[in-house]
């Protein structure tokens, strides 16, 4: 399952989506609005996400089928929050679930690291009132490289 | 840069490579943005890779700066 929302979400209500007794293991991703300085005076009030939706759906369902497929995961539901999002509020939640553990936490963290530099997101933190765009972190794009044995396969 | 969208007419067989010149044109914005290594181009929601593909009616077309979501 995938989806990209205004709303927030409850973890058990999502748990309960993917939740079966095949599964012996679930890895559980969830990231959120971190109160970030700019300078002494300038605090992050919020964040606001926007997104191309009908790419970043694509773009995820490649990745949860890739994931699926590499991990020989049972499920995996990712959900990303858009729009105006205040500190400590969820945005992005990544649950895979599979037979053994070792499966569900790799999966996890490939579709989280992919997510980061491939999908059509982009986030705004929100200064005194002004937007300002968050930068491309190369560090993120390191961490998807490693992947690249997955990738390539 | 924000999202936005725009409905532009072109004739027909037109090349993106001959799009990006009529942008420029347009709007200087579109100077900086070929000229960004790190800027990428979408048709129809497929990256576009080689930039002589042919246009037709009806296409999408997107500038995507680095995403940065997650």
């Amino acid at each position: 399952m995938i989806k990209i929302t205004k709303n927030s979400f409850n973890l058990d209500e999502e748990f309960i989506k993917i939740k079966d007794n095949s599964n012996g293991g679930y890895s559980f991703f969830l990231g959120t609005v971190r109160e970030d300085i700019k300078n002494e005076k300038n605090k992050i009030q919020s964040i606001t996400l926007e997104c191309y939706e009908s790419l970043a759906i694509k773009q995820l369902s490649n990745i949860r089928a890739q994931a699926i497929k590499n991990w020989d995961l049972n499920n995996c539901l990712i959900i990303h929050r858009i729009g105006k999002l205040s500190l400590g509020e969820k945005i992005v939640l990544i649950i895979t679930a599979s037979s053994h553990r070792e499966n569900a936490i790799r999966a996890c963290e490939f579709i989280i690291d992919n997510l980061k530099v491939n999908v059509a997101l982009w986030k705004f933190n929100v200064f005194n009132g002004e937007e300002e765009p968050v930068n491309f972190k190369f560090k993120d794009k390191e961490k998807f490289l490693k992947w690249s044995d997955v990738i390539n396969h | 840069m924000k999202l936005g969208s725009e409905i532009i007419e072109i004739s027909d067989n037109l090349s993106f490579s001959e799009l990006k010149e009529i942008l420029r044109k347009k709007n200087p914005i579109f100077f900086e943005v070929f000229k960004d290594q790190s800027v990428k181009y979408f048709l129809n929601l497929t990256e576009i890779i080689d930039t002589n593909i042919y246009l037709k009616d009806g296409d999408e077309i997107a500038f995507l700066p680095p995403v940065t979501g997650g």
